[in-house]
């Protein structure tokens, strides 16, 4: 007989329940580690001391009763004093919410407590999730629910063992305080059937089915309402992409390889070969640094509007032939305001209502704030090309037009630098050009060739200390020099020569996911370069002054061939293809992509029932053209072929595989009910359910008693029992139902 | 009459009778409009869960953020995932009542509520079942409703009365049941007085798996019992000598006396003498003889229960109860020949059947109305129905205003 399976006892299932609810509180405190909050050091308080009470249950015991009268007025107070400091709701409110969890975790919890940790915890993870749409969040909000709903399948058992007993008092020191964690592990894992366990993943994967399909059915109606999480929470700017260029800025982005933007192409043959994504225009120098000057501002960029799309009415390329390009951006929070793009543009969506200011003419369109989650668009009739018309620089640069009238050349010229260095700059541009004047773009060559002979590239340059302009040192000397360097001194050079130049912020270059068949930006891809223009074509012209910045034309080399050259398949780019998928088909769900994807679930139901239904019809029509051929030993040994396998393999179910699933119910080889017994306990059972038994079923009735309990030595033949088993549940059922 | 160890079938939605032909328009038909009692109640969890449902759904679509219609969706499945496996918990799961008379008024009797997981390999959890027991034959309760005319000291005491009129538990599941297995609750109570019982189970309920919601489904399980009155004290006066001389009156237990009483199988242990050759003969069985006992000396015992007698209703318990008391302690004796109640013949009680058939009719007898004619209370001592032919008679009558006394041949034998 099958020994029965121990139960476990109300003190251990309390433990199991005070482990699901230090787990349910860690795994939701560890939301700061993507949230960027501040909210570290409670968070730390709270992990080691839910860690701690883990350890030792009894610990809280120690606590003395008045100090939980004391707990609900300090955390009401802190929670004041955070709001009074820091002025940031949200961030108190999360501050207050990992307080709170600190102390259901550390306390003894009655279930309103515990239901207190599971709503607590809840909020921190969803809150968590929309500030930042990570796919940390998906696997998070998977853990804690499975975690979550064991908890309160534990509260449950709980609560009904304690039903009808006397109340449970506020005991200073539970009963069940004295865990020995291995050794309830090891009574769980004895209680534990395997079968349940296969079928309670099988159910949570069925809820994980479930909330998707729901997600896809929900009906969605685009209210267009902008979240209001965060307006409660001050933006952190975590890239160097400012308004400015601090020299040296950059070296921290180029080490940092995480995802910054990844973008989605409908025509890949459109990506050029090394794409040169803008963010940025910097015109004006000063004091050692680049910024964007308030004139630049004020005459490019229009007042700040709200809504989804963009229209760029200024520098729209002419549509190409052919079905529209459409480029979708997922630009990671914490990168930029600065929105990166090819070029110019004809239409640009976003996901979620924005506040927003174009630069059509700078082909640049910036957002209010920095935002907090990652931020959707979508471009279309985007100029890959690397020279961007300027109509009103053409028209002030015009013989004859009035001075003052546009402002913008004579900044576009200003050195910003003192005489000295202004001498020493027209020194190097003699030596660069020989005292000729040259088109742009042929000194755009003859000063990248310079500056490549006299400067390496690196990370840490050393620039002497000394008077003078720190980019005119840089020049003057042979000391290597990241992008931003390199950028800057063109400018200054270009400039000099009598170029209106500037230096551009962004991305290049990048990689293709050939898991996700995206483009992939990571923070080690931000650049900078410079626009010269080009007065004889009255446009400004892509100069990557960087050594091995390869100033290929973008032209040359485009579609699969550029593509080719950048395609990843690591191991990151596998784990990069999840996020844009998380991207793609759940954070960018919305209610066109749901009218599509239901119509693409209708259309492949549809085909796959015609397909099903013809490779039925396909293989009746088969098998009757093979019954009509005529039949020859080979055909029949086939036949006979086919019919021993399909025996053998319920042979081996029979033998193997029903044993090997009540093992797993049992846990244990070494229990294993003899098959033979247990089907004769399946025969008892089945004749006990099909009525009254008559004289006839007697005999069958002893034998499969004999086979369920006797001795092995007294059993008859098992197979002669079970047949007549089969035959007197048939006949008791056909009398049942006659008598009915 | 009480059943004795009685086993109700088998009933639940899988117990074998029940079973009924799987339609899909009968389990679309019961997700429209569920079966009658059956009653689905949110706890404060499963409100937590509405609220928070709510909340993110309105939040949703305000914001029209994924990262909440996610969560909504998975609130929403966790919700499907309990309905599915609550409806498993209780699938499969038969139950019948097991009673095991007799029951006494004022002691605890245990009902036993036996449970079969007919599932294969799914156990089942944290069930719980509504007992109730109703003596039948009383006022029905008054339904607990009220009225604008109702006084609410009224309605309050209808409400007593009503909750009063039944006695009601709740048996906990607190282990496993695990597939294929059984298990038996006890449900205890103590019947407040004597007469017929009505033990039902009304429901079954269960807050498996989440605690969500609180589901009960009705049920019609009952069987009648029969509670026999209670036992009291009594206080025994020393008349017994004038019965000595009289020689008392032979019984009909078994004894070693002369009268042959019966044939009963033979047992280890029996003098070869008492074997009844010719019966043995025929029945092909051994058989011995069975004589009454010798010179035991037997009381008859006589209750009259007219109205006009025992006006006070407690009084008339008293005396139901003194009855029901002696003639079990006489039966115990061995001295207990008959027993009987105003105008009927005695019964003779030889074995423990008949002791229980008397007591089954004490358990249910009221005072009777009009009883000896001409509406005069009749004295149990010298009553016209009175059995005449019986010798060491034991009637009772009032002692006092609460007590009551019983007489042996008109004398004062005992007190309570």
């Amino acid at each position: 007989m099958a020994k029965k399976r121990p139960q476990l006892s109300l003190d251990e299932l309390h433990q199991l329940k005070w482990l699901l609810g230090g787990v349910l509180v860690l795994l939701s405190v560890w939301t700061v580690f993507y949230l960027e909050f501040d909210a570290w050091v409670l968070m730390g308080l709270a992990t080691a001391g839910v860690l701690a009470a883990l350890a030792r249950p009894e610990w809280p015991a120690r606590v003395p009763a008045g100090m939980h009268r004391l707990v609900f007025p300090a955390v009401v107070l802190f929670f004041l004093g955070d709001l009074w400091v820091t002025g940031e709701v949200l961030p108190a409110i999360v501050r207050l919410d990992i307080l709170l969890l600190l102390y259901r975790g550390t306390s003894y919890r009655k279930k309103r407590d515990d239901l207190q940790v599971i709503v607590l915890g809840l909020f921190l993870i969803v809150v968590a999730g929309v500030l930042t749409v990570s796919l940390v969040f998906a696997a998070q909000i998977l853990v804690f629910t499975a975690c979550a709903l064991a908890f309160l399948l534990v509260i449950t058992l709980v609560e009904t063992a304690e039903a009808g007993g006397p109340p449970a008092g506020a005991e200073a020191r539970p009963r069940w305080v004295d865990v020995r964690w291995g050794q309830l592990l090891a009574r769980v894992r004895a209680v534990t059937d395997g079968r349940i366990v296969v079928l309670g993943v099988a159910l949570f994967l069925g809820v994980v089915g479930i909330s998707a399909l729901l997600f896809l059915a929900i009906p969605r109606f685009q209210l267009e309402n902008s979240l209001f999480f965060e307006r409660f929470a001050a933006k952190k700017a975590r890239s160097g992409f400012t308004e400015s260029i601090q020299f040296g800025e950059v070296t921290e982005i180029q080490q940092d390889t995480s995802v910054a933007v990844s973008v989605d192409v409908t025509d890949r043959s459109q990506l050029p070969a090394t794409p040169y994504w803008r963010m940025l225009v910097l015109d004006e120098y000063r004091d050692g640094s680049f910024r964007l000057s308030p004139a630049l501002r004020l005459a490019s960029f229009t007042r700040e509007r709200t809504g989804t799309a963009v229209h760029a009415v200024v520098g729209t390329p002419p549509a190409a032939p052919g079905a529209p390009v459409f480029w979708t951006f997922y630009l990671e929070s914490g990168i930029s305001r600065y929105l990166p793009l090819l070029g110019t543009f004809a239409q640009l969506r976003f996901t979620e209502i924005q506040n927003y200011r174009l630069g059509a003419e700078l082909g640049l369109v910036a957002l209010r704030d920095e935002p907090m989650a990652m931020t959707a668009y979508r471009v279309e009739g985007m100029d890959a090309g690397d020279t961007m018309p300027d109509a009103k620089l053409v028209a002030a640069l015009r013989p004859g037009a009035r001075p003052g009238l546009v402002p913008v050349p004579a900044r576009l010229l200003r050195l910003g630098v003192g005489e000295a260095d202004r001498v020493h700059l027209q020194r190097l541009v003699q030596a660069i050009t020989g005292g000729a004047d040259l088109p742009a773009a042929e000194f755009t060559r003859r000063a990248n060739r310079w500056l490549g002979q006299r400067h390496a590239y690196s990370l840490r340059p050393q620039i002497a200390p000394g008077p003078g302009d720190l980019l005119v040192r840089w020049l003057d000397s042979s000391e290597g020099g990241h992008c931003e360097l390199f950028a800057g001194s063109f400018v200054l050079l270009a400039r000099t020569a009598g170029f209106p130049a500037r230096v551009v912020t962004g991305f290049k270059g990048g990689t293709w996911n050939a898991y996700s068949n995206n483009y992939t930006l990571r923070n080690s891809d931000a650049h900078a370069w410079c626009e010269i223009f080009d007065r004889a074509a009255g446009v400004w012209r892509r100069a990557d002054p960087t050594v091995g910045a390869g100033n290929a034309p973008a032209e040359t080399v485009r579609g699969e061939a550029a593509l080719a050259r950048r395609t990843d398949r690591s191991w990151s780019a596998r784990f990069d293809s999840l996020r844009v998928f998380w991207y793609r088909r759940i954070v960018n769900f919305d209610q066109r992509t749901q009218v599509e994807t239901l119509r693409a679930v209708k259309q492949a139901t549809e085909n796959t029932g015609r397909q099903l239904r013809a490779l039925l019809a396909e293989t009746v029509e088969q098998a009757r053209a093979w019954l009509a051929e005529p039949w020859d030993g080979r055909r029949v040994a086939k036949l006979l072929a086919v019919a021993a396998g399909i025996a053998a393999a319920g042979w081996a179910w029979r033998e193997y595989g029903r044993g090997w699933w009540r093992d797993l119910g049992r846990g244990s080889p070494g229990r294993r009910l003899d098959p033979v017994r247990a089907a004769a306990a399946g025969w008892l059972r089945r004749i006990a359910e099909s009525g009254a038994r008559g004289a006839d079923e007697a005999g069958v009735w002893a034998d499969l008693q004999r086979l369920r309990f006797g001795a092995r030595a007294t059993w008859p033949e098992p197979s002669a029992v079970f047949r007549r088993a089969r035959q007197a549940v048939r006949t008791l059922r056909r009398r049942r139902a006659t008598r009915a | 009459m009480s059943a004795i160890g009685t086993s109700l079938p088998w009933t639940g939605a899988a117990a074998p009778r029940a079973r009924r032909q799987f339609t899909w328009n009968a389990l679309l038909w019961a997700l429209v409009f569920p079966r009658r009692g059956q009653r689905i109640v949110p706890t404060v969890s499963g409100v937590l869960l509405m609220v928070l449902a709510l909340g993110i759904g309105t939040a949703a679509y305000n914001s029209a953020n994924n990262i909440l219609f996610i969560t909504l969706s998975l609130l929403l499945a966790c919700l499907i995932l309990s309905g599915t496996l609550s409806w498993l918990n209780f699938h499969g799961v038969t139950w019948r009542l097991e009673l095991a008379p007799p029951l006494r008024a004022g002691q605890a009797a245990a009902i036993g509520l036996a449970l079969h997981n007919r599932k294969t390999f799914l156990p089942t959890y944290g069930l719980w079942f509504d007992l109730g027991a109703r003596f039948t034959g009383q006022t029905p309760p008054a339904v607990a409703e009220s009225t604008l005319t109702g006084r609410g000291l009224d309605v309050r005491a209808v409400l007593a009365q009503a909750a009063a009129a039944e006695v009601r538990g709740q048996l906990f599941l607190r282990e496993r049941l695990d597939p294929l297995g059984t298990a038996r609750l006890d449900w205890t109570f103590r019947p407040a007085h004597r007469g017929r019982l009505t033990v039902a189970l009304t429901g079954i309920g269960s807050l498996f798996p989440f605690g969500f919601l609180r589901k009960t489904l009705s049920i019609d399980v009952q069987e009648e019992l029969v509670v026999w009155p209670a036992a009291v004290a009594y206080h025994r006066h020393p008349v017994a000598a004038e019965r000595r001389r009289a020689g008392g009156e032979q019984t009909s237990v078994a004894g070693s006396g002369g009268d042959l009483q019966a044939l009963r199988r033979y047992a280890s242990g029996d003098s070869h003498r008492l074997i009844h050759w010719k019966a043995s003969a025929r029945s092909r069985t051994l058989l011995v003889r069975q004589f009454a006992a010798e010179s035991a000396e037997s009381f008859s015992l006589w209750l009259c229960t007219d109205a006009a007698l025992w006006p006070r209703p407690e009084q008339f318990e008293l005396l139901v109860s003194l009855g029901a008391t002696l003639a079990e302690d006489l039966f115990r004796a061995g001295q207990l020949g008959s027993a009987g109640l105003d105008e009927e013949t005695p019964v003779p009680i030889r074995h423990v059947r008949d002791l229980e058939q008397f007591l089954d009719r004490l358990a249910v007898v009221q005072p009777r109305a009009g009883a000896a004619g001409g509406g005069e209370p009749s004295h149990p001592l010298g009553a016209t129905a009175r059995p005449a032919s019986h010798r060491n008679l034991l009637t009772f009558a009032p002692d006092g205003a609460r007590g009551v006394a019983a007489y042996l041949n008109g004398e004062k034998t005992a007190t309570a």
